[in-house]
């Protein structure tokens, strides 16, 4: 069974007098242990998606299932999310901050401790985890954020365009350290960007989807074999998907 | 180093010696400015009084500080968990904070008469308005990220506002919890001058009405002495929750 | 804008209401709390009643007159720290210093020395306006975009345009802001002094009323003072809020 099955979803929004349409009959199914990402131009409700996905907003028609539960509200224990700001709390460490989604279940100090400390390794910030927010960089921030998204070990974690506010070298090398990380997990990973190079780059699967109202307008498989270095980026193959994937958006109907 | 600190001494002693003198040469009614000696004169004769009365004005301070402190604080984050209960709270307590309260004195002791009871409620009312006007703000200006977040990993409302909201405002709530704080010290010392059964105030101002100027410059100081240890321990507290590193532009 | 109306009509509603309510339930003692009608009807007598008025204008007038002493002080001396920086350095800690320390305080002292009659009132609500006047004051000036002011001198404008198209519509804000707080600390100070130790005055006259238990008197002296002061600062708020945008708009031209 896929773990995500999206069936004929549909969002509409009312914005004062005017009902807008961000989202109409997408469907599409991940299954376990894949890197899917959603691609599409701003204002496809790629974001909205997310959103439904992870809980925080109902759909107005289809449904979304997770391992066959239908998702109403925030699963915390299935679904881990990161945004595209890391939100850390600013007056906790590093540790402390990835810690805190356990905290708030009431899982006791050791296990705890020894869990996260487990996670921020697998980021690459073991030397960190007494440093608080504002002590770190952005993209160590973002890692942060990462191992909190995992700490309540959930089947799925979704990306809300984590990597868009850093320069590009840095989300190019965070995008490495996520399939190095995804690698080690094993985790689904539905991911959000604006970026087709990134996508292609991280995904075994893209969702092309067209601009608003959203639909998929295309689901392709990336056949690069893993692990994936940076190099890929600049072959022929990377560069005929990514036109294929470029025209599909510029040339679908608005 | 030390040299300063002599200097600074040097000079504290004789600003004394001065001060000393303009008094005893009359050249400043005795009336109106107390002599150093006068002032030690009357901490000698009646400390014990002064030092029982300073302990009531702390306790009825430290009671108003408490209840005020949690009322305002309250009302603050439910008035400013949304945003028009804040839009329609704000104004309202902005508004009653521009009346002189100490009009509602002499209400108080009608109602609750002349005891340590009348100033605590006074002292509640004094700084119940700052803290709860800046709470407002300070959960108003936190960003929906955090609560988006918060709704992600499944944490509950009191969780939400407990662990979440309330330090993430606690900032902007600081410059509130000072102004109301001192605000209701000098409530607290003011209403006993007014009319006390005790307390610093009460006898600053019976000691006024018998012309004992030293008694009335030493039960200022005493109050000055009150005041500036809450201020010590504000400051404390303001740089213990600095400490949470918020004022840098922690987040991203 | 309709939430604060809301607001307000909702605060109203409840403790006028609740007010004559309870008193008209014998809720609670009746000499406790009066009816909020029966307190109407005192106030209307004393708004008729010449001494009333006498004393109210008495203690309008000290306000009054502390606050036109002490504002045009404490602007200029905040206008000169402002500009004169190295005159900033000496005297911050001591404006500092006295504004940490509680002002009420001192009244016993300034009751020593200046008797309890109109001067020592006046005096008294000086020193409570000042001092935020001139914080305030201070900080309009400091406000002042320097860039905007070099600019200017490049351009050719005189001292007398620059003070005026420059300087005054920076400053107005803040100034305002601090004549509205000075106003207010002003009322506080003068009536709280009267309450204290005075002969006349609608200070005197509440205090009198409390110590007397006549709550219904009391209680019309404080209505009436509480709308008195929160007309003055919504007026002088409104007067922020209109000058603030004039001059925005004549500044950005």
């Amino acid at each position: 069974m896929p773990v995500i099955e999206v069936s004929k979803l549909g969002k509409d929004f009312s914005a004062g007098r005017a009902r807008v349409r961000a989202l109409a009959d997408v469907s599409f199914s991940v299954e376990e242990g894949q890197f899917v990402t959603l691609v599409g131009p701003s204002g496809c409700g790629k974001s909205t998606l997310l959103q439904i996905l992870a809980g925080l907003i109902v759909a107005t028609s289809g449904e979304v299932r997770i391992e066959g539960e239908r998702i109403c509200a925030p699963m915390p224990d299935k679904i881990g999310m990161v945004f595209q700001d890391p939100t850390l709390l600013p007056w906790k460490t590093a540790l402390a901050n990835v810690e805190f989604p356990l905290d708030l279940r009431g899982i006791d100090r050791t296990t705890r401790r020894k869990r996260c400390a487990a996670l921020l390794e697998l980021v690459g910030l073991s030397e960190f985890a007494d440093h608080y927010p504002h002590e770190l960089s952005g993209g160590m921030r973002q890692r942060v954020a990462i191992a909190r998204g995992l700490a309540q070990d959930p089947r799925l974690i979704l990306m809300d365009e984590p990597f868009a506010a850093l320069d590009e070298q840095t989300r190019t090398r965070m995008g490495h350290d996520l399939l190095d990380i995804w690698a080690k997990t094993g985790k689904t990973v539905f991911f959000i960007t604006h970026s087709l190079t990134e996508a292609i780059y991280l995904s075994d699967v893209v969702l092309v989807m067209s601009p608003r109202p959203g639909q998929v307008i295309d689901t392709i498989a990336i056949d690069f074999p893993r692990p994936r270095e940076v190099d890929i980026i600049g072959s022929e193959a990377f560069g005929r998907i990514r036109n294929r994937i470029w025209h599909l958006i510029a040339e679908a109907p608005a | 180093m030390h040299r300063r600190i002599i200097k600074a001494l040097a000079i504290a002693a004789a600003a004394m010696a001065l001060w000393e003198a303009v008094v005893r040469l009359d050249l400043v009614s005795q009336i109106i400015l107390a002599a150093p000696s006068h002032i030690v004169l009357a901490a000698a004769q009646d400390g014990g009084v002064f030092l029982h009365a300073f302990a009531t004005t702390g306790i009825e301070i430290g009671a108003a500080i408490v209840i005020a402190w949690t009322f305002g604080i309250v009302v603050g984050v439910v008035a400013g968990s949304s945003y028009t209960l804040a839009a329609a709270t704000a104004p309202v307590l902005s508004s009653i904070f521009a009346i002189p309260l100490i009009i509602l004195y002499p209400l108080l002791m009608a109602w609750l008469g002349i005891g340590p009871l009348s100033k605590i409620v006074f002292g509640v009312l004094s700084g119940f308005f700052p803290i709860a006007l800046n709470t407002i703000d300070g959960v108003r200006a936190i960003e929906r990220r955090y609560l988006v977040f918060a709704r992600s990993i499944g944490a509950t409302k009191f969780q939400t506002y407990a662990r979440i909201i309330f330090p993430l405002a606690l900032p902007a709530m600081i410059s509130g919890l000072r102004v109301g704080t001192g605000l209701v010290v000098i409530g607290v010392v003011v209403t006993e001058m007014l009319a006390s059964l005790g307390g610093i105030g009460y006898l600053i101002s019976y000691h006024r009405t018998l012309f004992n100027t030293g008694h009335v410059y030493f039960g200022i100081m005493l109050a000055l002495v009150m005041s500036v240890a809450v201020n010590i321990g504000l400051t404390w507290l303001d740089r213990r929750i600095g400490l949470w590193r918020m004022r840098e532009q922690a987040e991203g | 804008m309709g939430a604060a109306v809301a607001g307000y009509l909702t605060f109203a509603v409840v403790l006028l209401g609740g007010w004559e309510l309870t008193a008209r339930l014998a809720l609670v003692d009746a000499d406790l709390l009066p009816p909020l009608s029966e307190v109407c009807v005192i106030l209307w007598q004393f708004l008729h009643d010449p001494r009333f008025i006498a004393d109210l204008g008495l203690t309008g007038g000290e306000v009054a007159v502390a606050f036109l002493i002490a504002a045009p002080l404490a602007i200029s001396t905040g206008f000169l720290l402002g500009e004169r920086l190295h005159l900033a350095e000496t005297f911050n800690p001591v404006v500092h210093f006295i504004l940490a320390v509680p002002q009420s305080i001192f009244l016993p002292i300034f009751i020593l020395a200046f008797g309890i009659g109109f001067l020592e009132k006046v005096l008294f609500g000086i020193t409570h306006a000042y001092f935020v006047i001139l914080v305030n004051s201070f900080a309009a000036v400091r406000s002042i975009p320097r860039p905007l002011v070099a600019a200017a001198r490049v351009f050719g404008a005189t001292r007398a345009q620059i003070y005026t198209r420059i300087y005054l519509p920076a400053m107005l804000p803040l100034i305002l802001t601090g004549l509205r707080l000075g106003m207010i600390f002003c009322i506080i100070g003068v009536l709280l002094a009267e309450m204290y130790a005075s002969r006349r005055g609608i200070g005197r006259l509440i205090f009198t009323w409390g110590e007397g238990y006549q709550v219904p008197q009391l209680l019309a002296g404080i209505v009436l003072v509480s709308v008195l002061t929160i007309a003055v600062n919504e007026a002088m708020r409104l007067g922020e809020l209109h000058v603030g945008r004039f001059y925005a708009r004549a500044s950005a031209a």
